[in-house]
């Protein structure tokens, strides 16, 4: 998979106050995309891009608050900075209620800014890593057979293979022979980490 | 002084009262447009501040290396300027609103007087996510006015519809300020919004005095514009907005 480099958004209608962001980022060395509306940046997102957004609260057109639930609705996981202005904490409430990773009033300190950016890009970096790593699971969870398959949920459920055979109407050897292959085709070292790995995974059996 | 003789002074003077009052409830009612308009020119000075806040911090920590880029920081030096350029432009405007002046009517352009207004007005508007067109009609009689007088009008027309778009989706908030030759000859000046509409029961009752839909209403600005506009010659009224929403309309006669 080709990794993209991370980019910050700033998405502010104000153009002075989008410039001198884009200003303050550039004399740290971040490299920023400064758009000057909510549509404007929801025309131009790829999901698989990772970084951060910088977002303006009150907008004409598109709100920052209904960009960040048009993101929400899309399945977006990039991390939210809202900047607001004087009188518009209920709105950053309601914002941080939706999941946003941080506000800050203007003006702010800079450093201020630039801490909550490197924050939310590691954010990123980790739930982009987490969710790769649930994709690799699940493509392995995939290549088991249905009577690996089988097998895995009742692993799961801490059946002995002794019971195990007995559900499944098979001799104990072979249900060991689908353990292993269980075991294998997961990579998982342990008993405890295949469990884990599944439950990550989001693709837990039924319990019966 | 003779029983049953009235001096001619005595219903002049009482006129003059009322004058008097009616012309502090306009001076009241115009306050009251004026502070309801603070919270918005307060956020839109807020801007500037960020954006000078911003490059001041910028150029200190351009400063602060070894061997300081002096171009970039020169650039932020004149970005500052240029903001604080802004934030004064702001204030004047409003200063400029708030300025009391006697009520002097001259042939004015209707449409200039708009236009002078226009920055506020999208400021306003601005604030509260709508959209703001101006369709102003080229080749109208000038109109005898009271700049000020008719600049509170359009004021309050204004906040009255952003008030009613509150509840509407902000991609639909719009309102359009337009001006046209009438029917026979006046100057109409409208503003129609993209709102819910007038409720009948509010309809009856909007023009009447200290009658609010507003929590924070004073109840003031449609019959003091009802007022100002009557004093004028005009007619101020409203009719229902084409596909949705409400229009009010002053017509002005031409000078």
């Amino acid at each position: 998979m080709k990794e993209l480099k991370p980019t910050i958004f700033v998405v502010d209608d104000d153009e002075g106050v989008r410039n001198s962001l884009r200003f303050l980022l550039k004399s740290v060395g971040l490299s920023a995309t400064t758009l000057a509306s909510a549509t404007e940046f929801l025309t131009t997102y790829q999901p698989d891009q990772p970084g951060c957004l910088v977002l303006d609260v009150r907008m004409p057109g598109l709100s920052g608050l209904e960009l960040q639930q048009q993101l929400n609705l899309r399945g977006a996981i990039i991390p939210v900075i809202f900047i607001t202005g004087h009188g518009d904490i209920p709105m950053a409430v309601e914002a941080m209620q939706h999941g946003a990773f941080d506000f800050l009033q203007k003006p702010f300190r800079d450093q201020d800014l630039i801490d909550r950016i490197q924050r939310a890009l590691a954010a990123d970096e980790k739930n982009r890593a987490a969710l790769r790593e649930r994709d690799r699971v699940r493509a392995r969870l995939d290549s088991l057979t249905p009577r690996e398959r089988e097998v895995l949920d009742l692993m799961m459920r801490g059946k002995p293979n002794k019971v195990m055979a007995a559900e499944l109407g098979l001799s104990q050897r072979t249900v060991e022979i689908h353990r292993a292959r269980v075991m294998e085709k997961t990579d998982a070292s342990s008993l405890a980490q295949l469990v884990r790995m599944v439950m990550d995974s989001g693709q837990v059996p039924d319990t019966k | 002084m003779q029983p049953g003789y009235v001096s001619p002074v005595e219903p002049s003077r009482s006129e003059q009262e009322a004058k008097d009052l009616q012309g502090r409830l306009m001076q009241v009612s115009r306050l009251a447009t004026i502070g309801e308009m603070a919270a918005g020119v307060a956020h839109e000075l807020n801007q500037p501040l960020a954006a000078i806040t911003t490059y001041a911090q910028a150029g200190a920590r351009l400063l602060e290396r070894s061997d300081p880029a002096i171009e970039d920081v020169r650039e932020a030096l004149r970005q500052i300027a240029a903001q604080a350029m802004r934030a004064g432009a702001i204030i004047r405007r409003m200063r400029s609103l708030v300025r009391h002046v006697e009520v002097e009517r001259r042939p004015t352009d209707l449409n200039a007087l708009i236009e002078e207004l226009a920055e506020l007005m999208e400021t306003d508007a601005r604030v509260h996510g709508v959209r703001l067109r101006f369709e102003l009609g080229p080749g109208l009689p000038q109109v005898m006015v009271d700049r000020v007088q008719i600049q509170h009008v359009l004021l309050n027309l204004l906040r009255n519809a952003l008030e009613a778009l509150a509840d509407v989706p902000a991609a639909e908030r719009a309102v359009v300020v337009s001006t046209a030759l009438g029917e026979s000859g006046e100057v109409e000046l409208s503003l129609s919004d993209t709102g819910p509409g007038i409720d009948p029961e509010v309809a009856e009752r909007m023009y009447d005095p200290f009658f609010t839909t507003k929590e924070l209403g004073t109840g003031l600005g449609l019959s003091v514009s009802t007022t100002i506009i009557g004093a004028h010659d005009g007619t101020l009224g409203h009719r229902a907005n084409e596909p949705r929403g409400a229009s009010f309309f002053v017509r002005l006669p031409a000078a």
